[in-house]
């Protein structure tokens, strides 16, 4: 047997550290901000939400043009038309110059103001009746449309009014028969409009200083109105912006108060779990299945909202009393699983308190479930809300959500389109933001997808 | 190890790259797919348009086929109030006197007719018939007045016979219906006795109302009285042959109608009942109906498309109603001047309602009632008004001192939730604000709320539609009545009350048409409303369907003279 010599033995050469970190260490929530920061369309959205939050906050201050405003001279005018008026004297009642005309011609220029026709009995006429058209007449005799008759031939003029836009109008005047009925002569003459405004206007809308800066017949630029006006001239982006106040206050106060709150619940009920559990989930059962829409108009009148007040409070206490139960299952389940985790167990051996395992192991543990929820359910809310709106349930006119505005917008489509396509697009865009944050941010915070990488 | 997180990262990008690339690649698949199946459908729907053109005008058959914007609830003439029934009772039924094509009246069942101070006869021809062949006769008219103002009939319109001796006592229960004055003296003599004098009576018989009703088939019918086709008998033009609920009705010409002149048609077809404007819009665009009435945003396609667009007043007058009820600030005749003169209908239709069809209104008497021998505006002219906000402002000042206040609280406006109503609601909103600083606020309730509302006078301003029921000033002349149920407002006065008075009993068209100028004039003087607007329709008629009319008094869409002419004139 050969004995091992002590000289064979070498210490081991110490080292300070048996390993090394090869990765820099990260809280829970820098790992969940970088991946936040790769995700490109969560970024996107991330600025979009932000983008949107200024628009609300900061807009109506650099924008200041009073959204209840009537400009009844641009009505339904969509964004980018030119914009030079003719500066004309008030208008004044017409009076009917003396003598007759040979045809039918104008009596006066064809303003936005008025259109002023004149013109000499037609052969065989009982009475007259004058159209306006958008076309040339053809040969189908469609002179556009009646605006108006007179049923002798004593009235040889017509003065339209009738929402006049600049460009190019066709009046004919048809001559009617004995019955009072439409006959085959006509007469037609093609007009062009021209945009006008008056002086009093111009002040009212303060596009010059005094009264002294402009004269009759000058040339000057109508109010600017960025995305065009709505049906009653009113600013479409001062509306947009005002309704974003009422959508996004619907979209995220709401959801906040109704998650909280079933957080809470869910996790009472979790934790406490047995009997406690199956009562309070029950109740949660009941509280599913009432109908949102039946309670969203008994909470109008429960809270007598009274008529031209706006019903965003009974929405928003609506949306919380009834939406909670979704978040206060999704908590309860997770707890459910949590409670049964190893590392729950060792603590509670080593003595834990509940509060110190319901704070430190289980809400942190659920908070990713519960940030993503929240990211979803701010696009429901404000589509429950424009929803409401668009059915008249939700805002007092002239307060104006993006609900209800596309609501106004989709009566005029074929027309005038912008008044429909903008309210829109901006719930689509938003929602659809939240959507893809809410989808990022579940990426970013859910645990499981850590341990991937 | 570190070192291998980027490359892990950067083949996950990667990844995430190429997925999204094959994920453009299937959405731009899915775009060109969907336009392609449009594409083909538009094409395929163009090619049943075309097929269905004979739909709409059948010359072969001699019908045509017509769309109702609602059903009628049913079709018993003592209890319809509707527009709907009215237009299908006035093609199945005649009464003792009838409207022309030129909205004149015209002997019906009856041939000639007297009325007096104290009643009226009415002579009745001999050839008139019901749908069985039997005769008309004046027990028919006899029963069915008695039968309409029995309060066990609980009619709604009983009201309309009020004029006719004891009806209001048989309609509250004081006395047996039997008393009612009117007496079929034989098959063909009518005898009706006045309470008061009623120079008018020739154009309420033409009411639906005083339609006949046979006792015999009343009888059979045990209750159910115009339920269905089968239920009815019919004296009219047409008669019902089939009418499916909620969906669709068949009306045939009645081979036993005395005037040939009448019903041109051998069959229309009521194949469409919806409110939905625009499906009827498309409905007509394809052939598949004779007429369709357009809203403002539909005239310019109606002018791309080249139609004869053709426009006639409905007979309903709008106008804002105020509280006259003690305690309302509206009771205030300076706030109510100051309003009124803040405000111009003229500009409301064109620049915030913006229908072609629409007649600013100037006066509670529409444009079109008849006056002593012309029309009444044109004999009697309505105030001149002119917007004067200086004047306006100095009302509201006065106002502000005899009410007390320092400035006028908030006051409701009660509309309806209907969109012109809205429209107009809110463009009054910001008039009174931006112009005399009110505070309006919108209370928009369904129809039935709103009455209530009306009647319970629970609202300051709110906007009043008035519909004739017909042919003469007074339906418009006695709203304002302090005894009218109507007046929700609560108007009260003394010169209205008298001058209504007289219009309703004087004989002299003269006198009567004097009060109604002095009524038209008081209205505006004491700002008992604001006028709004006349309603009015743009509609398109198919060119082959001649002889249709839209009218202000009676159905709003009548058939009854219309005839198919292919010939191009």
């Amino acid at each position: 047997m050969t004995g091992i010599a002590a000289a064979e033995f070498a210490r081991q050469a110490s080292t300070e550290h048996a390993q090394t970190l090869s990765r820099p260490s990260l809280s829970y929530w820098q790992d969940a901000r970088i991946r936040l920061q790769s995700n490109r369309r969560a970024l996107v959205s991330l600025f979009i939400v932000i983008s949107l939050l200024i628009l609300t906050l900061l807009g109506p201050v650099l924008w200041s043009v009073n959204p209840a405003a009537q400009d009844l001279d641009q009505i339904s005018v969509p964004p980018g038309r030119d914009r030079s008026a003719l500066v004309v004297a008030e208008y004044t009642p017409w009076v009917i110059p003396a003598g007759t005309v040979a045809e039918l011609q104008l009596a006066d220029t064809a303003t936005t103001q008025s259109v002023r026709l004149q013109w000499a009995g037609l052969p065989g006429a009982y009475g007259h009746r004058v159209y306006r058209n958008l076309y040339p007449v053809g040969p189908e005799r469609a002179y556009g449309i009646p605006l108006g008759e007179f049923f002798d031939n004593s009235t040889l003029n017509f003065e339209d009014r009738l929402d006049l836009r600049p460009g190019t109008y066709y009046y004919s005047v048809v001559a009617l028969a004995e019955n009072g009925r439409p006959g085959t002569v006509a007469e037609t003459l093609r007009v062009d409009v021209r945009r006008t405004t008056t002086v009093n206007e111009a002040l009212a809308q303060g596009l010059v200083g005094s009264a002294a800066d402009i004269a009759l017949g000058d040339s000057l630029q109508v109010a600017l109105h960025p995305l065009g006006t709505d049906y009653l001239g009113r600013d479409m982006l001062a509306r947009l912006m005002e309704g974003a106040r009422v959508s996004l206050f619907i979209g995220i106060i709401a959801p906040f108060i109704y998650v909280l709150m079933g957080v809470v619940y869910g996790a009472v009920s979790g934790f406490a779990g047995g009997k406690v559990d199956q009562v309070m989930m029950r109740f949660a059962d009941f509280v599913v299945a009432l109908p949102f829409l039946l309670f969203m108009i008994l909470f109008k009148i429960a809270f007598g909202i009274g008529p031209g007040e706006s019903g965003i409070f009974p929405m928003l206490i609506a949306m919380i009393v009834l939406l909670w139960p979704a978040t206060a299952r999704l908590v309860r389940g997770q707890i459910l699983q949590i409670r049964e985790q190893g590392y729950v167990e060792a603590s509670k051996l080593l003595g834990a308190k509940s509060s110190y395992l319901i704070f430190r192991h289980m809400l942190p543990n659920t908070l990713g479930v519960v940030l993503v929820t929240l990211t979803f359910e701010i696009p429901r809310a404000i589509f429950t809300e424009a929803f409401l709106s668009f059915i008249g349930m939700g805002v007092a006119p002239p307060t104006p959500s993006w609900g209800s505005m596309s609501n106004e917008g989709i009566k005029t489509m074929l027309n005038t389109p912008h008044e429909l396509i903008f309210p829109a697009l901006l719930i689509s865009i938003t929602v659809l933001a939240f959507n893809l944050l809410g989808d990022g941010l579940r990426d970013a915070l859910d645990a499981r997808m850590r341990n991937t990488e | 190890m570190i070192e291998n997180s980027t490359p892990i990262a950067d083949r996950n990008d990667n990844f995430t790259r190429s997925a999204g690339k094959q994920l453009a690649v299937y959405a731009l698949y899915a775009v060109v797919t969907l336009a392609v199946v449009v594409y083909l459908l538009a094409i395929a729907a163009g090619h049943t348009g075309s097929n269905g053109a004979d739909m709409g005008i059948n010359v072969a058959n001699n019908s045509i086929t017509i769309a109702l914007r609602e059903e009628p609830p049913q079709l018993d003439t003592g209890r319809s109030t509707d527009g709907a029934s009215v237009i299908v009772l006035s093609h199945a039924f005649e009464g003792l006197i009838a409207y022309d094509e030129e909205a004149q009246l015209t002997p019906g069942v009856a041939e000639r007719w007297e009325i007096r101070t104290d009643g009226a006869t009415f002579w009745l021809r001999e050839d008139a018939r019901w749908s069985d062949g039997q005769p008309v006769t004046a027990h028919d008219f006899e029963f069915a007045w008695k039968r309409a103002i029995d309060p066990a009939t609980a009619s709604e319109y009983s009201f309309i016979f009020y004029s006719i001796k004891n009806a209001e006592a048989i309609n509250t229960g004081q006395l047996p219906k039997e008393t009612l004055g009117v007496r079929a003296v034989n098959d063909r003599l009518l005898e009706v006795e006045f309470e008061q004098a009623t120079p008018y009576f020739d154009k309420l018989v033409a009411f639906v109302t005083y339609f006949p009703v046979r006792e015999d088939f009343y009888e059979r019918t045990d209750g159910r009285y115009g339920a269905d086709a089968d239920e009815l008998l019919y004296n009219g033009p047409y008669m019902i042959t089939e009418w499916v609920h909620s969906a669709s009705m068949i009306w045939k010409k009645n081979p036993y109608y005395w005037n040939d002149k009448r019903g041109f048609l051998d069959e229309i077809r009521v194949a469409y009942i919806t409110a939905d404007t625009n499906a009827k819009l498309n409905l007509f665009k394809d052939g598949q109906i004779a007429d369709t009435h357009l809203e403002s945003p539909m005239l310019p396609s109606a002018m791309a498309a080249h139609w004869q667009i053709d426009r006639a007043m409905d007979g309903t007058v709008f106008f804002v109603v105020f509280n006259h009820r003690p305690g309302r600030v509206t009771d205030n005749l300076n706030l109510r001047k100051a309003m009124l003169y803040a405000q111009d209908p003229v500009e409301l239709v064109n620049k915030a309602l913006k229908d072609a069809a629409f007649l600013p209104a100037a006066s509670l008497f529409p444009v079109w009632v008849g006056g002593v021998k012309e029309k009444f505006r044109e004999e009697y002219a309505a105030p001149k008004h002119q917007m004067d906000l200086e004047k306006a402002r100095h009302h509201l000042e006065l106002a502000k001192q005899e009410l007390g206040l320092a400035a006028i609280p908030p006051l409701v406006l009660l509309v309806d939730a209907q969109p012109v109503s809205q429209l107009a609601a809110t463009y009054y909103q910001e008039l009174y604000r931006q112009r005399l600083g009110l505070e309006i606020r919108i209370d928009s309730q369904i129809f039935k709320q709103r009455l209530a509302k009306m009647t319970a006078g629970d609202f300051d301003i709110t906007v009043a539609g008035w519909a004739p029921d017909y042919d003469d000033a007074l339906t418009y002349g006695e709203f304002f009545a302090s005894w009218n149920l109507q007046n929700r407002g609560r108007y009260a006065s003394a010169d209205m009350d008298a001058d209504v008075r007289i219009a309703q009993t004087s004989l002299d068209q003269k006198e009567r048409m004097d009060a109604f100028g002095r009524i038209q004039q008081l209205v505006y003087d004491d700002v008992a409303m604001i006028p709004m607007y006349e309603r009015g329709w743009s509609f398109v008629v198919d060119p082959r369907l001649k002889g249709f009319r839209r009218r202000s008094v009676g159905p709003e869409i009548d058939y009854n003279y219309a005839y198919i002419d292919v010939s191009s004139d």
